[in-house]
C-alpha cells in the first residue's frame, strides 16, 4: 500500500492562486507524491504554525522540538509513541494522522521538508507492507 | 478579442500602459524636458524599466500655439521612433498624430499605433493604418479643428456622441482595411468637451466599453482633473489616480499616461477588486 502525506496548504487550491505562486516546490512536490500515490492514501497534515514571530500563531518555543519529533517519525515510517498532545496548542494539523496508527512504512521518501511561512510542511511518501 | 498592436499582441483581459513621450518644446506638463532628443530617449529608457507596454511619441502639443507643418512634424517624429525602435524592437510605439503622411513615415520607421488624437480630422490616416498593419486609435472630438479649444460645446449626450463618433470611425478604419482587433476606441476626455462632458464620460465610461471595442482613457493631469480639484498642473496626480480607478472598474484597457508606476498600481489594485486579475502573490492566512 501506498500512503503520501502532504499538508492542507488553502495557497495550494486553484480558487487562491495568485499571479507568482508562493509555493512553488511545495505544489510540485505534491504534484509529484500524489501522481506516485495513485489509489493509495492521501493523509493530509502538518507541523506547528507557530514556529516564528511571523507565523500565523506567532513564536512557540515548543513548536521547532514538537515538529522535530513528529518530522523524525515520519521519516522512520512509524508514528507509534508519538506524543502528539500539544498539536492544538501549537496549531499542527495532525488529525489526519491517526488513520496511520498501526501502518508502517517499509520505505520512505522525504519529497519536502521547509517552513517557507512558519508552518513546517512536509511532504513524505510510506511505502507500507500489508 | 486579442488585442493586436502592431508587432505585439495582447491577450483580452490585458491592461496597457501607454507611457507619453513628447517630442515638443511647449507641451503642458512637462514644458519641454523632452524637447532635446536624448531626453526624450532617456523618458523611454524610464517608462520601459517602469513597465510601460506603450510609448506614445508626439510632435505636436495638443493646446493651440506656432504652427507646426509637416515636414516639422516628421522632423520630430520620425528619426525618434527609428531610434527607439532599434533600441527596443519589442515595444509597441504609437505615434500621435493625425496626419497621414506623418503616419506614414513613422509606421515605416517602425511604429505600431497611429494615435489619432484628433478624431479623424485627415481621413486617409485609416488608409496608412491598413496599408502598415498598424493599430488606430479612433478618438472622439465632437468634430472640432485639430488644436483648438473647445468654446462652449455643448452635447445632448456627450457620451452617446462620443459612441457615435468613435464607432464610426472604428468601422470606417475596419471598412479601410485595418485588422478589427487593432482598433482601439478613445473618449478623449478634454478634446472638445468641457470639464462636466469630461466627468460624464468618465463617470459612464462602462457605455463605451460594452461597445466591444478596446477603450484607451487618456486623463493624465488633464484640465477636467485640475478644474474639479482646482490644481495646477503639477499637483493633479490623486485626482487623475482617481479617474483612472473609475476608468479601470469600467474596464479600459489602455492608459495613456505621464506617471506609468502609479497608474500600473491603480489599475491593478481596482482590477484585483473587480475579479479579473489575480493577485500578485497571495499567503496572508493561506499558508
Amino acid at each position: 500500500m501506498r500512503v503520501a502525506i502532504v499538508p492542507g496548504v488553502p495557497a495550494l487550491r486553484p480558487e487562491y492562486a495568485s499571479i507568482e505562486d508562493p509555493v512553488p516546490e511545495l505544489r510540485a512536490a505534491v504534484a509529484e507524491a500524489t501522481r506516485w500515490l495513485g489509489s493509495g492514501r492521501l493523509v493530509v497534515a502538518n507541523g506547528s504554525a507557530k514556529r516564528t514571530e511571523k507565523a500565523p500563531g506567532y513564536f512557540d518555543d515548543r513548536a521547532a522540538a514538537f515538529d522535530g519529533a513528529l518530522g523524525a517519525a515520519l521519516r522512520a515510517g512509524d508514528l507509534s509513541g508519538l506524543d502528539l498532545s500539544l498539536a492544538g496548542e501549537l496549531w499542527a494539523d495532525v488529525a489526519g494522522l491517526t488513520e496511520l496508527a498501526g501502518v508502517r512504512a517499509s520505505e520512505v521518501q522525504v519529497d519536502y521538508d521547509d517552513a517557507p511561512y512558519g508552518v513546517q510542511y512536509w511532504v513524505v511518501r510510506w511505502q507500507c507492507t500489508p | 478579442m486579442t488585442l493586436k498592436l502592431g508587432r505585439r499582441s495582447f491577450a483580452d483581459d490585458a491592461t496597457l500602459m501607454m507611457a507619453i513621450v513628447n517630442r515638443t518644446p511647449d507641451s503642458f506638463y512637462d514644458k519641454g524636458a523632452t524637447w532635446a532628443e536624448d531626453k526624450a530617449f532617456e523618458r523611454v529608457a524610464q517608462v520601459v524599466a517602469e513597465g510601460a507596454e506603450i510609448v506614445d511619441i508626439g510632435g505636436i502639443k495638443a493646446a493651440p500655439g506656432a504652427f507646426i507643418d509637416e515636414d516639422e512634424e516628421k522632423d520630430r517624429v520620425v528619426g525618434f521612433v527609428a531610434r527607439v525602435r532599434a533600441a527596443y524592437p519589442d515595444l509597441v510605439i504609437s505615434v500621435d498624430t493625425w496626419r497621414a503622411p506623418v503616419g506614414r513615415a513613422a509606421c515605416e520607421a517602425g511604429a505600431d499605433i497611429l494615435n489619432d488624437a484628433w478624431g479623424g480630422a485627415d481621413p486617409e490616416l485609416v488608409d496608412v493604418a491598413a496599408e502598415y498593419d498598424a493599430a488606430i486609435i479612433c478618438t472622439h472630438t465632437g468634430g472640432v479643428t485639430p488644436r483648438t479649444r473647445p468654446y462652449r460645446i455643448e452635447y445632448d449626450d456627450v457620451v452617446a456622441s462620443a459612441i457615435a463618433d468613435t464607432t464610426a470611425y472604428a468601422r470606417r478604419a475596419i471598412a479601410a482595411g485595418v485588422d478589427p482587433s487593432s482598433v482601439v476606441i478613445d473618449p478623449a476626455h478634454d478634446f472638445g468637451k468641457n470639464t462636466f462632458h469630461s466627468l460624464e464620460l468618465t463617470r459612464r465610461l462602462d457605455e463605451m466599453v460594452a461597445t466591444g471595442f478596446p477603450v484607451l482613457v487618456s486623463l493624465s493631469n488633464k484640465d477636467f482633473v485640475g478644474e474639479t480639484l482646482d490644481l495646477p498642473v503639477g499637483e493633479r496626480l490623486t485626482g487623475t489616480l482617481a479617474a483612472t480607478a473609475i476608468s479601470a472598474l469600467a474596464g479600459a484597457r489602455i492608459y495613456r499616461v505621464h506617471e506609468v508606476v502609479e497608474t500600473r498600481q491603480v489599475v491593478d489594485m481596482v482590477n484585483t477588486i473587480a475579479g479579473r486579475r489575480r493577485p500578485q502573490r497571495a499567503i496572508r492566512g493561506l499558508a
